[in-house]
């Protein structure tokens, strides 16, 4: 049996992630849905994992709003259902949510959006905190593993109750570390759907589900959302800690109370400042806030990115200015916290000590010295794709393809592992200055190509991953061969979402539950608007350039190249290699000219590495893949290439 | 990220592959001669332009030293391949001068006017002065490009001339270092003087055994942009595919497309808008670092009879011994050239020499900046001063 669903009171080691994946078995969850994004992925995974046991639905959705809508229609028939996805991926359901929190929901419907502040795995530190005052839905924040299940699971219930959808909002260092969760029972009985529609409009338990009366339905949605302010007045997950009057108090919610309690600790201030932890953190309850304002005149709000807490906590303690006496806030607005990146107890700490005008304890006089020598110690290493990556063969290609056709074309880049040719530059070989959301790098692409008349003469590519095409660039795509935009669009196939851990998606014969599914063929889709298709090996260096110099050349169409390789990494490939790679020293020039370090220096490979005693280039046996593309590099066919004997 | 060249130090001369780029590339000095390109990995010809794929930052490189239109002391590479009796200021080193065909009707029907240097290599290859020939062929996309052969009976399979550049001598490159082959290339006289850089510049790595044989240089008034000529053949309604063959019959003025169906005439004027913007930087018209050079015939008699001719300057004794031991061998034949035929061909080198010349100092826009030329070179000097005399 799978540690996911261990028996009620037993206590068990669970990643955050895992601890919500819980939460959701516990309420009777049946439909859950998600895209891939981290960190975010292990909910659906583990949910997967267990759905023929669990009779649950588990699905990879094309994209965020797709999953937040299989979800809504498993609500819908009465069902407890959930989406999860990464903190833009909210942005993607949006607008599918604005609508949805409009009609309303039935069975209990959790929407679950894991944060990256810092963004440790992520091109944006986009806050989906305010889409739950913006569209007003009551957002939950558990702060450790225990809550993670606990909130989860009351999520279901409080939106069966108010009929609405509900956000629960996690972050990196909540969903990717591990702790001790006590677990609750699992249910024994499941919900049968059924889709009602025949009441009337305004009743949202058997009427059809619209958003009209619109204003109607708006006033109903926040009569609603009111009695969640009374349900949050009482919830045991806002708990106050420390003495009666305190001479500071910390607002704070999620990981960050972590942080918080830390900084208290190591400062020993546990009687000077007290921490308000709130559970519940949209809308705030009034009244225990009132509260807890009233202890003390200084105020500080730790919260990471965006100072959603602080300005909601301002605005309440506007509205009772003649009650309580103004309070002095500090947070980001007074810049005692940083307003961008991740917190840590460190800096937590360091607010306090300038609030309360404390010291603290300083640490060893050569501290400083020392680390800066150990760090010395480690090796510099820039990000890189890794050895034998498709990605560095198909951007050796896109590279040289422009170079020899010399106007200057360049890469509007896109989402995933491929993102690192833009993070990375030369990584990329310096051809992708472009990089946003998902699919935008088509619609970029779409738009430069059509600035001819403007004299813009450069040819435009771009690029996408398998998973990155399902999701959001098919309507670009169409938008660039509707409009006649001339563009070489090349997918980079790599047969799975690598970046997140080889999700399946609708290019893949395979399900999130390991069932047997058809596969979307991307070349069908793109000869099926109309766009010319070619397809290549991005390790058959000769033949993937001519065909990218020919497209270059073609003008005035779209172009659409699919370079298909598996990832280095892919549970195919993994450990297998197909060539067994050396350096014959003898004709290798290494800095000569003739070569001067081609393949260490400009390919970098990261298991080619350059022996300053030898002036050699040699292969790293242990790190090469034994992909062989360096084989077909090097101009002196210094590196040999034999079939790897298995 | 932030860290370039990977704790390695960056020199700090400027890199040779940097300087080619700001010196040649840029300066649309570049001729497609090839002699950068195959060397390493970081040149090559696309087209008919020299792209840089990568940035190497060496210095002392091959690329820079070999480019003939880098700055060398051409007076002392001249000096040290020819007599320097022999150097005429208009043509270089004369040691002879003919009339010359291949004695093979055969042979002439198939090349671009007296089949000579077709002959030429024939002979060279038979005696065992050479047991390689590069010439020039064309490739799948219709590009020139050069070709190593090394049976004598297919050379004549790449025979006739094609007027957009052949980047001859990065074919010759990959055959660097090599110790059994005996080298004959077939040159245009940029190409002629890039391998001429090979034989005699030092440079720090050069120490590969250069298998060069011989050079047969070809008389050259430009080369054609491939991209323009291609436009022009658009034009004209004639598919690259489908052209045979090219010349510019003496005294017309006119530019012959040849097909297996028709020729067509092209005005000059509408030819000289395709030429390379480099050929008008070049001072050479005979291929003046070859062994022989050879070019159309000119002498008073009809065109048709002209065409079958080619004339022929002997330079080194290399090339002396060749063209002796062709007519030896009755594979060649020669006549003397009539008095006037040699000054007319001075003459009309030195009208190209004073042209580019021009060209150069309204480039650079000072008579102290010469480009890849120098003043101090007395064949420089000469013309350069017949110049500033006629301004
Ligand atoms: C670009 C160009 C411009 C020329 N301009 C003049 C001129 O202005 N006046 C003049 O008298 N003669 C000129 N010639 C030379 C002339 O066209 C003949 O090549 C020459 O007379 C030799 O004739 P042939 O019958 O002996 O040659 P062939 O026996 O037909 O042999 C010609 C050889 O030249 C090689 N070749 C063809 N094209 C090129 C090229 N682009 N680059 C390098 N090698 C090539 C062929 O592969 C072959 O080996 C020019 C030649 C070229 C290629
Ligand atoms: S590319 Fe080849 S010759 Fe150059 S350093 Fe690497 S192994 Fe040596
Ligand atoms: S074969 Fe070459 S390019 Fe491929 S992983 Fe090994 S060292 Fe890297
Ligand atoms: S020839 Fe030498 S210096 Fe020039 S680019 Fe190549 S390796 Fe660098
Ligand atoms: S002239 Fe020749 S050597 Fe110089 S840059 Fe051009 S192709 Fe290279």
């Amino acid at each position: 049996m799978t540690k996911l669903l261990s028996p009620a009171r037993s206590k068990v080691l669970f990643l955050g992630n895992e601890a919500i994946a819980r939460g959701a078995l516990e309420a009777g969850v049946a439909v859950a849905t998600g895209y891939p994004g981290t960190p975010s992925s292990e909910v659906i995974e583990s949910l997967a994992h267990v759905a023929s046991e669990r009779n649950l639905y588990v699905e990879w959705s094309v994209n965020e709003k797709v999953a937040l809508e299989v979800a809504a229609a498993a609500s819908f028939t009465g069902l407890r259902s959930m989406a999860v996805m990464k903190q833009n991926g909210v942005n993607v359901a949006s607008d599918f949510l604005l609508h949805l929190t409009a009609s309303g929901t039935r069975g209990g419907l959790v929407l679950v959006s894991c944060e990256d502040p810092g963004a440790l795995s992520s091109v944006n530190e986009g806050e989906s905190r305010y889409f739950a005052r913006m569209l007003e839905m009551p957002l939950l924040e558990p702060s450790d593993f225990q809550e993670a299940k606990d909130l989860t699971k009351w999520a279901f219930e409080l939106s069966e109750q108010i009929g609405n959808v509900v956000m629960l909002r996690s972050v990196t260092r909540m969903s990717h570390a591990s702790g001790n969760v006590i677990c609750g029972k699992l249910p024994v009985k499941s919900r049968k759907a059924h889709f009602e529609y025949d009441g009337s409009v305004m009743d949202s338990s058997r009427g059809p589900m619209i958003s009209t009366p619109v204003v109607a339905k708006h006033l109903l949605h926040q009569q609603k959302l009111k009695a969640v302010e009374a349900l949050f007045e009482k919830s045991p997950f806002n708990r106050y800690f420390g003495a009666a009057k305190p001479e500071l108090l910390m607002i704070t919610s999620s990981a960050c109370f972590l942080y918080a309690e830390e900084a208290i600790e190591m400062l020993g201030l546990q009687k000077r400042v007290g921490i308000l932890k709130l559970g519940t953190t949209w809308p705030l309850p009034p009244k225990l806030l009132e509260k807890h304002l009233r202890k003390t005149k200084k105020i500080l709000i730790v919260e990471e990115v965006m100072p959603f807490l602080e300005e909601n906590v301002k605005i309440l303690a506007a509205g009772l200015a003649n009650r309580i006496a103004i309070n002095t806030f500090h947070g980001k607005y007074d810049e005692t916290l940083p307003s961008a990146g991740e917190l840590n107890p460190d800096i937590v700490a360091a607010a306090l000590c300038h609030i309360l005008k404390v010291k603290r304890k300083t640490l060893p006089a050569n501290y400083l010295s020392d680390s800066q020598k150990a760090a010395a110690l480690i090796p510099a290493r820039e990000q890189t794709f890794c050895a034998g990556c498709p990605h560095r063969a198909s951007f050796w290609n896109i590279h040289n393809a422009i170079a020899l056709d010399g106007r200057k074309g360049f890469v509007c880049g896109d989402i995933g592992c491929y993102s690192m040719a833009a993070l990375s530059p030369a990584t990329g070989y310096h051809t992708m200055p472009t990089l946003h959301s998902m699919g935008s790098g088509t619609g970029l692409a779409s738009g430069f190509a059509k600035l001819a008349q403007f004299g813009l003469d450069q040819p435009i590519l771009t690029v996408c991953g398998d998973s990155t095409f399902y999701h959001a660039v098919i309507p670009a795509l169409i938008n660039a061969q509707h409009n006649r935009a001339d563009i070489t669009f090349i997918v980079l196939d790599n047969a799975g979402t690598a970046m997140t851990g080889f999700q399946p998606h609708p290019g893949l014969a395979i399900s999130a539950m390991k069932e047997a599914v058809p596969a979307v063929d991307i070349a069908a889709i793109c000869s099926a608007i109309g766009a010319k298709v070619a397809l290549s090996d991005p390790f058959d260096l000769e033949t993937t350039r001519k065909i990218l110099t020919s497209f270059l050349a073609d003008k005035g169409l779209l172009k659409v190249l699919i370079l298909r390789q598996a990832c280095a990494l892919s549970p195919e490939k993994k450990g297998k290699k197909i060539f067994d790679v050396k350096v014959n020293e003898l004709l290798c020039l290494g800095d000569a000219c003739g070569c001067n370090r081609l393949c260490t220096r400009v390919f970098r490979c990261p298991a080619l590495t350059w022996d300053r005693t030898t002036k050699k280039a040699v292969v790293d046996e242990v790190i090469c893949a034994g992909c062989g593309v360096c084989a077909s590099i090097c101009p002196q066919k210094a590196i040999v290439k034999t079939e790897a004997s298995l | 990220m932030g860290i370039s060249n990977f704790g390695y130090p960056m020199n700090k001369k400027p890199g040779s592959q940097t300087k080619l780029k700001k010196d040649v590339l840029e300066q649309s000095l570049c001729t497609g001669c090839g002699a950068c390109v195959g060397l390493c990995p970081y040149q090559v010809v696309y087209h008919d332009r020299t792209v840089q794929l990568h940035d190497c930052d060496l210095t002392d490189g091959k690329c820079y030293a070999f480019c003939p239109r880098t700055p060398a002391n051409y007076g002392q590479i001249r000096e040290s391949l020819f007599d320097i009796s022999d150097v005429t200021p208009e043509i270089g080193a004369v040691k002879g001068y003919y009339l010359s065909r291949a004695a093979d009707p055969a042979l002439r029907a198939k090349s671009q006017h007296g089949g000579t240097v077709t002959a030429l290599l024939g002979v060279a290859m038979d005696e065992g002065l050479i047991n390689s020939a590069i010439v020039s062929s064309r490739n799948e996309e219709l590009k020139e490009e050069g070709r190593l052969i090394e049976e004598k009976s297919q050379l004549s399979d790449y025979a006739k001339s094609k007027f957009t550049v052949s980047p001859t001598v990065a074919a010759f490159n990959q055959l660097m270092g090599d110790v059994v082959r005996k080298v004959g290339v077939v040159a245009t006289p940029c190409q002629a003087l890039a391998l001429a850089k090979m034989k005699t510049v030092r440079i720090k790595d050069g120490d590969k055994i250069n298998p060069l044989n011989l050079v047969i240089g070809l008389f050259c008034g430009w080369t054609l942009s491939v991209e323009s000529f291609h436009r022009l053949l658009q034009l004209y309604q004639i598919s690259p595919a489908a052209l045979t063959g090219m010349d510019i019959p003496p005294g017309k003025n006119i530019l012959e497309l040849y097909t297996n169906e028709s020729v067509t005439s092209v005005p000059m004027a509408e030819v000289d808008a395709c030429v390379r913007t480099a050929c008008r930087y070049c001072i050479d018209s005979t291929a003046e670092f070859a062994d022989l050079s050879v070019g159309a015939a000119r002498f008073g008699g009809d065109c048709d009879e002209m065409r079958g001719w080619n004339q022929i300057i002997v330079r080194s004794y290399r090339g002396k011994q060749l063209l002796e031991l062709a007519v030896a061998q009755g594979a060649l034949e020669i006549r003397e050239a009539p008095a006037s035929a040699l000054q007319d061909l001075k003459n009309a080198a030195a009208g190209k020499k004073r042209k580019a010349l021009k060209n150069i100092v309204e480039k650079s826009r000072s008579v102290k900046n010469l480009l890849y030329l120098s003043g101090d070179d007395p064949v420089v000097k000469k013309y350069l001063s017949m110049e500033k005399k006629k301004r």
